[in-house]
């Protein structure tokens, strides 16, 4: 284990993020909330930490990466990450706990928008707005931001990508992985602005329309509001927000291979068409149920039910509706939704599409071998030949989800919390979704969990986040075996 | 600069390692997945799985915005094909084709000019036998590589115990020897590469890297203590196309050659082809042949069996009985840190070779040429200087040169110097510069930067 090379690596991570602090700080300035000195104290405390790291660390340049260190670089960066988040919560006082504060921190960037803020409308505006952009960083990934930004990491980088990116085989699209990253952060840059303006057309000011942007794109979640998207009532806010979050769960590859106008092998994708497949059928029948059970107007239940399964499928988490009391049917969809997640290569959650199509289609595969055991086949995506090694490593992700959330209800559930809530806190976070159902659900917060359940939580969505396999390895003992 | 590599065998890895360090785009095209799975896990560059000689392929590894393809697979035909479809689908990009067949090879001023318009074809073997005749010519070197047009020679020897340079100082070296012009660029010892200051010295066992002008070269090997004996009698052990192409390459001068062959048909095949060399049929590592041949006369044995672990055993086999010098040939890279270790010093191989002809296509610019030194860790570049250069007008001495790299030879017009602290350098004049492999985008920005954007 090339230790200095990972110290060097977080450091610059950190730099990375220390910077960014930069925006929260100009609003707080701006408006004068008095998060000001918070927010200088946490990025001199940052700056004065990782600047010395990468000065003194510079003869560690190492000219290739082996697939341990990446996944040590990737998990310990996040955790610097999670951390440094926390600093300006920790310093304005914003939470009575630490706890409260990593929790808000993590939930930030692993994009969940699961918050423990209970009044969020009297926090300071640099507070929130520092809030909403963990999540924006955390959404196209802190590892893709820094190779863009750092020259030193290139050489390794496809490695360190691969760490971070979600889904199980994430494409390169340009020869230098440092042009992939800047690819990736430019489009997601060219939506934010796109998106900002939008909102603002809807009469939002430009505070809440850049961070309500921010919590769309990263498939976040976090509001300005108490009462989240609802507070707006608008369905041209409503509509702008539905068709970014189903944006941002596309794979971001396919928005680069438009932008080169090749619009055919877009439309053409598996997954694409998988995704927005699932996304209408889920969202007629919630409609279709909504129509029947619990509200007046056809065009009413269509748009809460476009919007609640948009934002929950791409694991975004914004709520217009309190869908605590909507029928069972819808719930349920909704849980699956949190399952199911949006595409590969994208900002959102879940398992990703992608994988389910996969196991699915091996299935299937497997039956027709007993049908026919002589016949050779080929598991195809597209036109893509998937290999023997890519299932097994698509299985073994999805036994290993299913059995971290199994794992996690059952502490929750031993700390006395209700079997709803459990499951779906649980769901929620591991998906990187938000809201859940029950005591954590829509008009609720996970506040009142207690500390043990808070730290279960931010673990479940960390692993989420980097999708299990670069977190866990380093809790096998092999590992670290030299 | 963006370039497409077609083959991912060990010339494309070793082609597309350097260039990636250079920080170049690189994109990588082969049929198996395996050979690019290497790719991927090591290198920053782009793959794409396929032949690299179909139009879809090429077209979706963006031919069209690339500026160079080097076309390296081990099949000519395929490497032909992917030339001809680069030409038709985008004009201008740069083409470089490995070509191995000889008949093909005969064909070259069809092939590149005209039909194809391939810039450059490279042929492994030919390189090959370039560089084993050169080490003919300098039994002494190691390590021999000319620049200026061959004016100026860069040699790497191996000092030996009883060498008289071991304990000077380098710079009484330079008093002692005031009118001989020479500079050593490097010091590889136990297995570090050095660039030497005046108060370094020598030790028995390094290997020193010097230039110098050709006129003077014989001279200059004297000092070192190099034994200079000229080379007369060679054996040849394993003697196949290369085998059979130095052989002939050979013929045409003044030694004496004999080869050992273990196929009798190919002997007789050879014995055929071949007019004063003695073709024997047996086995390199048998040590009555070797006995009968008089191994102790014979001044250097070239292995160039196909198969590696023989032509180490072979070497080591011969030395052992009394032969002066030996040859290798490998092709398995990882063999090479070893190398020294077992006493064997010259070695060769096709596809050294090749990646370091490939490189030197490559650069584009004012940079003529470039070569590795032992380790990898500098190179060696020739390059013009322009009149706006930074180098150029001032004394050496002067010059704000990053430490790591200095300047070797300046050639001027067909006058060649090694230059000292006085020299200046003019406009147009070619300098061959070391770096060590850090500081040469450093050396670059000194050179090009100013050169290309001012």
């Amino acid at each position: 284990m090339r230790l200095y090379y990972v110290i060097r690596s977080v450091g610059a991570i950190a730099v990375c993020i220390g910077l960014t602090m930069l925006l929260p700080l100009a609003f707080s300035v701006y408006y004068d909330d008095g998060s000001t000195q918070p927010l200088v104290q946490s990025m001199l405390i940052v700056l004065g930490i990782g600047l010395p790291v990468l000065l003194f660390t510079r003869r560690f340049d190492q000219p290739y990466m082996n697939h341990r260190n990446a996944m040590t670089i990737v998990t310990i960066g996040w955790i610097a990450a999670t951390l440094i988040g926390a600093l300006p919560f920790f310093l304005a006082g914003t939470f009575g706990t630490f706890t409260d504060c990593v929790f808000e921190s993590i939930s930030g960037f692993s994009t969940t928008g699961s918050s423990v803020l209970t009044d969020i409308e009297c926090v300071p505006k640099g507070i929130l707005m520092w809030r909403s952009l963990t999540h924006w960083l955390g959404g196209m990934g802190i590892i893709v931001l820094s190779l863009a930004i750092l020259p030193f990491l290139g050489l390794g980088g496809m490695q360190l990508y691969r760490a971070e990116a979600p889904g199980p085989t994430p494409d390169k699209l340009t020869p230098r992985i440092r042009d992939t990253a800047s690819a990736l952060w430019i489009i997601y840059l060219v939506f934010t602005l796109v998106m900002i303006i939008l909102l603002m057309f809807g009469g939002m000011d430009l505070f809440d329309s850049i961070c309500h942007t921010f919590g769309t794109l990263a498939t976040g979640g976090f509001s300005t509001k108490n009462l989240s998207i609802a507070y707006y009532n608008s369905a041209y806010i409503d509509a702008v927000i539905t068709i970014f979050m189903l944006l941002a769960g596309i794979n971001f590859s396919l928005h680069y291979q438009l932008l080169f106008g090749k619009i055919k092998p877009v439309f053409s994708d598996p997954e694409l068409r998988f995704f927005l497949l699932v996304v209408a059928f889920l969202i007629l029948v919630t409609a279709f149920v909504l129509y029947q059970t619990t509200y007046p107007g056809l065009s009413q239940s269509f748009r809460y039910a476009a919007f609640q399964v948009s934002s929950i499928i791409t694991t975004t988490g914004y709520v217009t509706a309190d869908f605590e009391i909507w029928p069972f049917l819808s719930q349920s969809i909704l849980l699956f939704c949190m399952f199911l997640g949006a595409s590969a290569g994208s900002t959102g959650g879940g398992m990703k599409c992608m994988r389910i199509m996969l196991l699915l289609k091996h299935i299937y595969l497997e039956l027709f071998r007993i049908i026919h055991p002589r016949a050779v086949t080929q598991l195809k995506f597209g036109k893509r030949l998937v290999t023997e090694d890519i299932i097994r490593g698509v299985w073994g992700f999805f036994i290993m989800y299913i059995g971290l959330f199994l794992l996690s209800s059952f502490v929750l559930t031993a700390l006395g919390i209700d079997l709803v809530t459990s499951f779906s806190a649980v769901a929620a976070c591991i998906g990187n979704v938000g809201p859940g159902l029950g005591s954590v659900g829509p008009t609720n917060n996970y506040a009142h969990l207690p500390v043990v359940a808070k730290w279960m939580l931010s673990i479940c969505m960390l692993l989420g986040r980097l999708e299990i396999y670069t977190v866990i390895i380093l809790f096998v003992p092999e590992f670290w075996r030299k | 600069m963006k370039i497409i590599i077609i083959g991912a065998g060990e010339v494309g890895f070793h082609t597309a390692q350097r260039l990636t360090t250079e920080n170049k785009e690189v994109v990588v095209i082969d049929k198996q997945p395996e050979a690019l799975k290497r790719f991927v896990e090591l290198l920053d560059v782009q793959t794409f799985c396929g032949s690299g000689s179909s139009p879809r392929i090429l077209e979706e590894a963006g031919i069209a915005g690339a500026d160079m393809l080097l076309a390296v697979t081990d099949s000519d035909e395929t490497n032909l094909v992917a030339c001809m479809f680069t030409e038709s689908i985008s004009v201008g990009v740069r083409k470089l084709a490995r070509i191995r067949d000889e008949d093909y090879f005969h064909f070259k001023p069809e092939l590149a000019p005209t039909m194809l318009k391939i810039e450059t074809i490279i042929n492994p073997e030919n390189e090959l036998t370039k560089t084993v005749l050169n080490s003919l010519a300098v039994p002494g070197a190691e390590h021999i590589n000319d620049f200026a047009d061959g004016n100026i020679k860069l040699i790497g020897v191996r000092i030996e115990k009883e060498s008289p340079v071991i304990g000077v100082r380098l710079h009484e070296l330079r008093k002692k020897f005031g009118s001989l012009r020479f500079i050593i660029a490097a010091i590889f010892r136990n297995d570090r590469l050095t660039i030497p200051f005046g108060n370094d010295t020598i030790n028995a066992g390094d290997l020193v890297y010097f230039v110098c002008e050709t006129t003077q070269l014989k001279k200059v090997l004297k000092i070192f203590g190099s034994r200079t004996a000229p080379v007369h009698n060679i054996l040849i052990v394993g003697c196949g196309n290369i085998g059979m192409k130095i052989a002939q390459e050979i013929e045409k001068q003044s030694y004496h050659l004999r080869i050992i062959e273990a196929n009798r048909e190919r002997c007789r095949f050879l014995a055929e082809k071949l007019n004063s060399a003695i073709v024997l049929h047996g086995d390199g590592t048998d040590k009555t042949l070797l006995e009968e041949e008089n191994i102790r006369d014979i001044d250097m044995v070239i292995s160039l069996t196909g198969n590696e672990e023989v032509n180490f055993l072979t070497s080591l086999l011969v030395k052992n009985m009394g032969a002066k010098r030996t040859m290798t040939r490998i092709n398995k890279f990882a063999y090479m840190p070893i190398i020294s270790d077992i006493g064997l010093g010259n070695i060769i191989s096709p596809r050294l070779s090749a990646i370091n002809s490939i490189i030197q296509h490559v650069r584009r610019g004012k940079i003529l040429s470039s070569v590795s030194l032992k380790g990898e860790e500098a190179e060696v570049l020739e390059a013009v200087a322009l009149e706006t250069s930074g180098i150029v007008g001032t004394p050496l001495k002067n010059l704000n040169f990053p430490t790591g790299a200095i300047i070797l030879a300046v050639a001027h017009g067909k006058t060649s110097i090694i230059p000292d602290g006085d020299t200046v350098i003019e406009p147009n004049d070619r300098v061959v510069i070391l770096s060590t492999r850090k500081n040469i985008p450093r050396v670059e920005r000194e050179l090009m930067v100013k050169l290309e954007y001012f």
